[in-house]
């Protein structure tokens, strides 16, 4: 096991951190810890790409990185009307 | 081991370490504000790890396609946090861009 591997390793380790507040915090609470898991995730396919001299490992990253951000954006605009608390997309009570 | 395998070394150890701070700082904090400001920090975290694989395979397409990662995850993370940040607050106080528009106009 290479140092690159061992880092990846310990980065996929800080993933449970952030699917537990993901899970225990509130909907605001969890955007957060989502953003940040995309940004571990991206880098440990980095990581592993060079670890195991893999290009299409790499590539999966270079796709994830600005579809973490673009999803990370659509939850962060769904969030602004409180669907999960009222059930309606304006915000207005049913 | 070469200079730049060193140097390689140095950086990914210094990106995981911003990265395990970024999530312990996500731990910590109890606010959904407060732990927006460690988003931006393992972006930088992120960035080091591709300057390691730079340092190691010289800019080929691995390193360069790294680097693309890296500048990426750094670019967007304080638009990520703006955006966030804003949509909370949104969430919270309702327009509260226009609200302070009305009221800038019927001050004058």
């Amino acid at each position: 096991m290479n140092e690159w591997q061992i880092a990846a390793t310990v980065l996929g380790f800080a993933l449970v951190p952030c699917l537990v507040v993901c899970v225990v915090s509130d909907a605001p609470g969890a955007l957060p810890a989502f953003e940040l898991a995309g940004v571990l995730a991206s880098t440990i396919l980095v990581l592993l790409s060079e670890g195991f001299h893999r290009q299409p490992f790499i590539d999966l990253a270079v796709v994830f990185a600005p579809m973490s951000l673009v999803g990370a954006l659509a939850f962060a605009r769904l969030m602004e009307s409180r669907i999960e608390e009222t059930g309606a997309a304006d915000g207005k009570p049913r | 081991m070469s200079w730049r395998e060193v140097a390689a070394l140095v950086l990914v150890i210094a990106g995981g370490a911003l990265e395990l701070l970024a999530v312990l700082g996500l731990c910590v904090m109890r606010d959904a504000y407060d732990r927006l400001h460690y988003v931006g920090l393992a972006g930088f975290g992120a960035l080091l790890v591709a300057v390691a694989v730079v340092f190691r395979e010289s800019f080929s397409l691995i390193g360069d396609k790294a680097l693309l990662v890296g500048v990426v995850l750094v670019v967007s993370g304080p638009v990520l946090v703006h955006s966030s940040a804003r949509s909370l607050l949104r969430r919270e106080l309702g327009e509260w861009d226009k609200k302070a528009d009305e009221l800038e106009v019927e001050h004058k």
